[in-house]
């Protein structure tokens, strides 16, 4: 479980986070829906306390992010923005270096690549060096590579961004498949209809905010839309900012 | 996945000295497979010992010939017959030299020439003759080598004609030289050769560091930039031991690079057959133990203060102009002796680089070597090299430098 409290964070003049509070609850689904530059890469760095937090609180599993940063990584698996590989060692290599950096001992580890191998349909790159793979499989990488250790808690920026449609298919029963494990799965995304498809919470985020949070059909009945397009469009507040850019243009 | 599982999962995290070897590894691995720059480097490396001591041997022997020639470049030669008469009979070739000879020895490619007036035999009845010498001194040519014989065979001619013209006279030539001095010159040519020896460990201590710089580089600041640098700090790995194995890892790069020069130096030195070098440069184990010893702390912290400022560097082009500037300091260094005329001094077995050559030299040359000329560099560079790993592990806590400066 994932809880977030009052986050803050200023780079500057700018409060790229501004008073965050969710919750993401064991074996569901959440989305953090938000358009760019809302605040979830953020968010999701200060949850791998990859940044220091700024003020407020995380707790994952009930590990204080802030106090406790190297237990906290422990526990969960994080996919950011950044998903850069060793381009000289093979796809195999990438994600057993990982692995042997948690202690993950080898006859475990491997079992699971080979997992990801077959959920991900990984078979004929597996072994390849990773210079040259296509975002999708660079992507698969990175994923096997972050959840190698089998995390409780996976959290992952954007995941579908860039890939096709096998690819997204592929992860999106990757998703479902964490969930019905019971573990705790986030993942942010500034596409509606994924977040619509997948998620069991989500949480939409605009300018360092959270706007809204609950079940598909509790954001529906609250913005009054009927789509979740709309609801998403009223409930971030971009709909009151389009016509004030226009005056500006204007 | 229950509470218990996890449990399990972060007793198993490796020991610091666990995950130190599991990144150093890696790092080995993934450099050692950029084959092409891995057997440049390694080739290079081998190469350069032979190509330095035939270079040096060549010089040698250059310079052994010119001092056993006894030849002598003389312009005007039908002016002074007595002169050329004299060359003869000291067992001098005198040669013609070429029509623009001026213009060569500026240039370097003639030897000293000795040039006589037309009325040289006329003056020199009178007492007054003179004899011009063309030569340059501000190169390592050919004429600032030829020079010394030619000063000697006039003065000598002189000394002749003096003490002939007092025999003439009836006085006694020892009267006008109470005095004699005789030239005994015990550096020969290859003890000036020996002078030559420091680009021996200049080479080696700067191949090493300089073959290493890719790695150097590319261990933070490419990791950095492929994107792999924020994915693996997500990790419950400690920034030290990550920074330790990385610098572990270039300390065996770089000093791999050293001694495949060494071997190279001792390979050429055993079986190459260099009569000239022989005389100037035998190894004994010892002196190789002892020019290890002095490598062996120099290449770590080198390497890993050039990992440093590569980290500072935005991107890879960015930490390869702060670590290039770096090369050239470390390259002059031997410069700075050589022009200060600074002689084995104590302060500086304080300064990298000029340490290691000053204390190297003195074991190729077969001087003395104490404990505090090792003691004081390995200091020194111990304490660079921990200085090194603390400055990076500072700065990956630094959000600007993980993820880029704005």
């Amino acid at each position: 479980m994932i809880e977030v409290k009052e986050l803050r964070k200023q780079f500057g003049a700018v409060a790229a986070v501004d008073g965050v509070t969710f919750t993401a609850p064991s074996g569901a689904i959440t989305g953090l829906l938000g358009p760019n530059g809302a605040g979830k890469t953020t968010t999701i760095r200060m949850l791998g306390s990859l940044i220091d937090i700024g003020s407020g609180t995380i707790k994952i599993d009930g590990v204080d992010v802030g106090r406790e940063p190297e237990n906290a990584r422990l526990v969960c698996g994080i996919l950011t923005d950044a998903r850069g590989l060793y381009p000289r060692l093979t796809a195999r290599e990438n994600i057993r270096y990982y692995a042997q950096i948690r202690g993950v001992d080898s006859s475990r580890s491997e079992a699971t690549i080979n997992r990801f191998v077959e959920w991900l349909d990984m078979k004929e790159i597996i072994n390849r060096r990773t210079e040259g793979f296509s975002q999708g499989e660079r992507m698969k990488v990175a994923i096997a590579r972050a959840l190698v250790h089998e995390p409780s808690t996976v959290v992952l920026d954007e995941p579908t961004n860039g890939l096709d449609v096998m690819t997204t298919r592929a992860l999106r029963q990757l998703i479902k498949r964490l969930r019905a494990e019971g573990r705790t799965v986030m993942f942010s995304s500034h596409i509606m209809q994924e977040v619509a498809a997948l998620c069991d919470e989500i949480v939409i985020i605009a300018r360092g905010k959270v706007s809204a949070q609950g079940t598909t059909d509790a954001l529906l009945a609250q913005s009054g839309a009927e789509n979740l397009e709309d609801a998403f469009v009223r409930l971030a507040g971009i709909e009151e900012e389009a016509p004030s850019a226009e005056e500006t243009f204007a | 996945m229950n509470t218990t599982n996890q449990k399990n999962v972060a007793n198993r995290l490796p020991s610091r000295l666990q995950t130190i070897f599991t990144v150093a590894r890696k790092e080995l691995i993934d450099h050692i497979r950029d084959k092409r720059t891995i057997i440049m480097v390694f080739l290079l490396s081998i190469a350069l010992g032979p190509l330095i001591l035939m270079g040096l041997g060549f010089f040698i022997s250059n310079m052994e010939s010119k001092a056993e020639r006894r030849e002598i470049f003389v312009q005007g030669q039908e002016h002074a017959p007595e002169l050329m008469n004299f060359l003869q009979r000291q067992d001098f070739r005198v040669m013609t030299p070429k029509a623009d000879f001026r213009a060569l020895v500026e240039a370097g490619k003639h030897d000293a020439v000795l040039v006589i007036p037309k009325d040289f035999s006329q003056k020199l009845l009178q007492g007054e003759a003179k004899l011009e010498l063309v030569y340059d001194d501000t190169r390592q040519g050919s004429s600032s080598m030829t020079v010394r014989p030619i000063r000697n065979a006039v003065r000598a001619f002189n000394a002749e004609l003096a003490s002939q013209r007092l025999i003439a006279r009836g006085v006694a030539p020892g009267v006008l030289q109470s005095i004699e001095l005789t030239d005994t010159n015990l550096g020969s040519a290859s003890a000036r050769a020996a002078g030559l020896l420091w680009i021996i460990p200049w080479v080696t201590l700067f191949g090493c560091v300089a073959g290493a710089m890719a790695m150097a580089i590319d261990l933070v600041a490419g990791e950095r930039e492929r994107g792999s640098l924020e994915p693996i700090l997500m990790n419950p790995i400690s920034r030290d031991a990550l920074v330790v194995g990385k610098a572990l890892a270039l300390s065996v790069y770089s000093l791999s690079i050293a001694l495949l020069t060494l071997l190279g130096f001792a390979l050429m030195l055993k079986y190459g057959n260099l009569p000239s070098i022989g005389t100037v440069l035998s190894l004994s184990a010892a002196q190789y133990a002892g020019f290890i010893i002095m490598v062996a702390t120099f290449a770590p912290a080198m390497t890993v203060l050039m990992m440093a400022l590569g980290t500072y560097g935005r991107n890879f082009k960015e930490g390869q102009t702060y670590a290039n500037y770096f090369l050239q300091v470390i390259a002059m260094m031997p410069f700075i002796t050589l022009i200060g005329d600074i002689k084995d001094a104590t302060w500086q077995l304080f300064v990298p680089m000029m340490a290691q050559l000053m204390v190297v030299t003195r074991l190729l040359r077969g001087e003395s070597v104490d404990f505090m000329h090792y003691a004081i560099p390995a200091a020194i560079n111990v304490a660079i090299f921990v200085g090194a790993v603390v400055l990076i592990t500072r700065l990956l806590r630094n959000e600007k430098i993980i993820f880029g400066r704005a």
